[in-house]
């Protein structure tokens, strides 16, 4: 055996936990399917000249003690996070914005709703109470539930106290938010429909729910964590795009010695007696190790890479009930002007995520489309311009725009096929349209990705970028399966850890730093 | 100076004639007031048309927990329950999906369907059994507050800690998959057959504003699997002479061991006195003086109109504000001049004897649901119908029939307000819709009411017609319900306590609000 351990999958949170366990002076070696390492944060030439974010445009958030121990500001990563979290243009021709700043959305909000720019700090505050809950709740390994001992009583004794800590109203509102509907929690607070569309966004994305299902409070909690206080829907942009950030990581990891080979697809995890003996790769070439960490998806690994002879029935069935079930495609458009938008944009407002979703009913009855399987006919987008930050991302004075569209779904009734993509692009574009009239005449190229392509390019099973939805029953000892939370599976030497694994997807590297501190435990014992 | 009693109990449903009875049981002098003519509540039969007697509002029970009826001997106090024993859905495409008392018969059915799912059904039946059971103890526990660092608050905590301990790894991560699943996630997990679940998913939508696919529908699953009759889990049962009976048999109990109860009599306010109550005042004017009042209706009834909000505390009266009802199911009530004639199942059978639901599909539930979502009622609604005459003859003329159909979703606030007109329009939708199924039904009517969720509220005052006195929802169960730090049935105010189904556990006709609550009272040395 040349090396300790190996990783499958060069994405974010397999990059993270490489470099964190090269770093800890284990010998590691990263097998990438693809030619090149950084899974979703890839950056890539979508038409001659124009650079452009695949799936996710923007880091979500990345743990600021990843990014020092890690060094990638040394390795070239620039994050970003603009004054403006949201730009939102509205069907009678006014925007509303939100700032990263609560007095200024304030400001903002009272145009719509004097009330409601009341609320707006005590809202905020409460968000980003929660969310540092959140935060350490997202930091530990889940403990055994119900029956936890020792040093994970201890842990959950420790988040208790934490919960504790936030004064007995708030410790009530902590439990008692998260299993409702983010339009309850919404209606709880405002009045303003653009507004609550703005912000319920940011409770359905990536998971195929409507803002009026419950549990999706939840969604938009986990969205603010680590976010600074007051801001809501910031997000972590990467300069140069999202493909930097996989290069800073790839860099990183190498700089701690580990080995990292591209076009290397794996087969099959082979397995003897419960115990790893190996990783056999498509070329036929088998690798002698006894440790693997998979940063696939939780099914992709236990259902497709390792024989179901080796496991127990019932967690095969566990982790076929994992639900996935991809919502979001995006369309990446070249354009030869910036747009422009009948509604006014305050100087800086469309650097945050332009957002079309002028109502909570427009949210649920884009996910009445999609929930009989169909695309919405008036979907919920999010768009970004790259090019507003980093030029040099499209010839002179050309612009990429991309955009994220929900729902999206990757169970159609009808098929992913051509027409239907097709379709999709002209959807975005009209809807856009509306808002920005000369958009459609300057779109000079257009990509669709679907889940389906992702699913293909990335092996995401159903393109879900988060490797499962995040809802109550799929987070913290639930993720990815009950009784398997803590980054280990039922194989002796195989862990997990992807998005799949608490604390899931949107933190960059949250779930690989956990798992990457779980596995040099285990090997000091 | 009036004669004081020990209790004035405020509403004489179900609930508040169980505290009543469990109170007079302990030697309390008790008194029940009830604005209606009639005790029961929302569970009452009443001859609405001549000859024609209807179980109004609530119409089948499973949940009346056993303690209760053994406790109050209801069986002697004329309470006889006859077993529903099947439930059969009309599919679509004139097939049909049925459930009957005999499991062997059911699993033959199932078959017919999927082999899978009638191999699947058995090991589903016996989760459900175990989950029951797991769940049998928190339903009568008076929930901990987990904010508060008192003794017996923390024993609580401790005590529901080991319960779900003892429970092992497997049956708590079930059962936590059960509280925060939706129906229809959960179910996809056990069957593939669509009519199949569609129609398990129907218990869990009941009384809520959610469709199948929202999260938290498949706790409200097992809130109809809970249901215990002779000590077998899972059974519906109609009460003999209409759901009435069951509310008459409890005052009955109530008055043997002492309770005086009067009707007609309105209670316009709490009368308070240095902060605490001290008796109630009727809508007449008269005052009655009382050690502890306590009220059985839900809480912005009790809290809003008889206390008031300037009496309380502002975050109390916050979170009373934002405790949702939004009542979402609406009752027609036929008179028939002969059977309905299912077109899947010819002819008169034992079918007749159970009932017959109107779910077809996920999708068909989901859609029913979309239309209450913008403000209307369901063109095609969710409808979970029984011919009450078919198992006591006595509520119809002889050769004549009552049916009852129970139907979602008519939300309380339809656009535009339930007028007569929408109301003749929602009757016309249920009996289009189900004439369908039965084409001879439309003609077999004799009479028709139509009970909106407006209806619901101006007849039995239940806050936005909903029949839980509250959604069932996640965030509102345990010990947020109905808010948090009081959900121990004593309120900010003292000597002045709750006892209706806007507590814990609420929610149909079980009774456990009501005898909790008199536990806590007597605990109190009230």
């Amino acid at each position: 055996m040349t090396h300790d351990l190996i990783v499958i999958g060069g994405g974010v949170n397999g990059l993270v936990t490489a470099a964190y366990l090269a770093k800890a002076g284990l010998k590691v070696l990263v097998l990438e399917a693809r030619d090149t390492p950084g899974g979703l944060a890839l950056t890539e030439e979508m038409a001659p000249g124009f650079r452009c974010d695949v799936a996710g445009h923007d880091a979500g958030w990345l743990l600021p003690d990843i990014a020092t121990d890690l060094g990638l500001a040394a390795h070239g990563l620039e994050l970003v996070l603009p004054d403006a979290t949201v730009w939102s243009p509205q069907p009678d021709g006014r925007s509303l914005t939100l700032w990263s700043d609560p007095a200024k959305t304030a400001e903002e909000i009272g145009r719509f709703s004097p009330e409601d720019a009341r609320a707006w700090p005590a809202f905020t505050a409460q968000l980003a109470r929660f969310a540092r809950v959140l935060e350490a709740v997202y930091a530990v390994t889940p403990p055994h539930v119900p029956n936890a001992r020792g040093g994970d009583l201890m842990t959950l004794l420790g988040l208790g106290r934490r919960l504790r800590g936030l004064g007995r109203r708030e410790m009530v509102e902590f439990l008692r938010v998260p299993p409702m509907s983010v339009a309850e929690w919404l209606d709880d607070w405002f009045a303003a429909d653009a507004l609550k569309g703005a912000v319920g966004a940011g409770g359905i994305t990536r998971i195929l729910q409507g803002p009026r299902s419950a549990g999706t409070a939840f969604v938009l909690l986990h969205h603010h964590v680590g976010r600074p206080a007051g801001a809501i829907r910031a997000a972590h942009l990467v300069k140069g795009g999202v493909g930097n950030l996989g290069q800073a990581l790839v860099a990183a990891a190498k700089g701690f010695g580990a080995e990292i080979r591209t076009t290397a697809p794996v087969r099959e995890i082979v397995v003897r007696d419960g115990r790893v003996l190996g990783v056999a790769l498509e070329t036929g070439e088998h690798l002698a190790v006894s440790q693997v960490v998979s940063s696939a998806d939780p099914r992709r690994t236990m259902c497709g890479l390792v024989d179901a002879s080796h496991l127990d029935p019932e967690f095969v069935r566990a982790v076929r009930n994992i639900r996935y079930r991809g919502a979001t495609a995006t369309v990446q458009l070249a354009l030869s002007e910036l747009p422009r938008f009948t509604a006014r944009a305050p100087d800086g407002a469309l650097r945050g995520a332009i957002t079309i979703a002028p109502s909570l009913d427009y949210l649920e009855r884009a996910y009445d489309d999609a929930k009989y399987g169909a695309v919405s006919r008036y979907p919920y987008l999010e768009a970004r311009i790259p090019t507003l930050l980093d030029p040099r991302l499209a010839p002179p004075g050309k612009h990429i725009m991309t955009v994220q569209v929900q729902y999206a779904p990757y169970h159609l009734k009808a098929s992913w096929d051509a027409p239907t993509r097709e379709r999709l692009a002209d959807l975005v574009t009209a809807t856009l349209t509306e808002y920005a009239p000369n958009l459609k005449k300057h779109v000079l190229y257009r990509r669709v990705v679907t889940p389906k392509d992702l699913e293909s390019r990335f092996g995401l099973t159903e393109g879900h970028t988060y490797h499962g939805e995040l809802t109550l029953d799929q987070i913290f000892f639930m993720r990815p399966v009950a009784g398997w939370a803590r980054y280990q599976t039922p194989i002796a030497g195989l862990y997990l850890c992807g998005a799949g694994t608490h604390p899931g997807g949107g933190l960059a590297g949250a779930a690989g730093r956990n798992a990457a501190r779980e596995l040099v435990k285990e090997r000091r014992r | 100076m009036a004669t004081e009693y020990d209790a004035i109990i405020i509403g004489g449903g179900h609930n508040g004639l169980i505290t009543a009875a469990y109170l007079a049981r302990a030697g309390r002098r008790v008194l029940v007031l009830e604005r209606r003519y009639c005790v029961g509540g929302a569970a009452v039969s009443e001859e609405i048309y001549p000859g024609f007697k209807f179980s109004v509002f609530s119409y089948v029970v499973s949940l009346l927990r056993p303690e209760i009826i053994r406790d109050l001997d209801l069986p002697r106090h004329g309470l006889e329950i006859l077993p529903l024993e099947s439930t059969v859905t009309p599919m679509e495409n004139g097939d049909y999906l049925a459930v009957w008392g005999d499991p062997d018969k059911t699993r033959r059915e199932i078959y017919r369907h999927s082999p899978r799912d009638a191999e699947a059904m058995i090991e589903f039946g016996r989760l459900m059994h175990h989950m029951a059971q797991a769940v049998k103890p928190i339903i009568g526990m008076v929930p901990p507050d987990p904010t508060s660092l008192s003794p017996k608050d923390l024993l609580g905590l401790l005590r529901l800690g080991k319960h779900f301990r003892g429970l092992g790894p497997e049956k708590f991560h079930a059962l936590y998959k059960l509280m925060t699943m939706s129906s229809a996630d959960y179910l996809d997990e056990w069957y593939e057959t669509d009519v199949l679940k569609a129609t398990k998913s129907a218990s869990g939508i009941i009384g809520t504003f959610l469709g199948p696919r929202s999260p938290g529908t498949a706790y409200v699953l097992l809130h109809h699997y809970m249901g215990e009759i002779d000590g077998s889990f899972r059974a519906w049962g109609f009460a003999k002479g209409g759901t009435g009976a069951i509310s008459e048999a409890i005052a009955s109990a109530a008055r043997g061991f002492g309770a005086e109860i009067r009707t007609d009599a309105a209670v316009s306010h709490v009368l308070m006195k240095r902060g605490r109550a001290v008796g109630v005042v009727l809508e007449n004017g008269d005052e009655l003086r009382a050690r502890t009042v306590v009220s059985s209706l839900d809480p912005r009834q009790t809290f809003l109109k008889l206390v008031g909000a300037e009496q309380l505390p502002d975050d109390f009266t916050t979170d009373i504000r934002r405790y949702k009802f939004r009542g979402s199911s609406g009752k027609v009530n036929l008179a028939l001049a002969e059977l309905p004639n299912f077109t899947c199942m010819p002819g008169v059978g034992p079918h007749l004897r159970g009932a017959i639901s109107i779910s077809p599909s996920i999708e068909y539930l989901e859609r029913a649901y979309d239309d209450a979502k913008y403000g209307e009622f369901s063109r095609h609604p969710y409808m979970d119908v029984i011919i009450p005459s078919m198992i006591d003859p006595h509520m119809a003329p002889p050769g004549k029939h009552v049916m009852s159909i129970f139907v979602q979703y008519a939300p309380y606030n339809v656009t535009g307000g339930w007028t007569d007109d929408k109301r003749e329009a929602f009757g016309d939708a249920v009996v289009e819709t189900l004439t369908q199924y039965a084409p001879n039904l439309k003609h077999a009517i004799l009479h028709r009411q139509v009970i909106t969720p407006s209806d619901i509220e101006r007849i039995t005052g239940l806050t936005e017609g909903n029949i839980f006195q509250g959604e069932l929802a996640l965030h509102q169960l345990f010990f947020l319900r109905p808010a948090p730090h009081w959900a121990k049935y004593r309120t900010p105010i003292r000597r002045l306590y709750q006892c209706g189904s806007g507590t814990h556990p609420g929610g149909g006709i079980m009774g456990a609000s009501g005898r909790l609550a008199a536990m806590q009272i007597l605990a109190d040395g009230r």
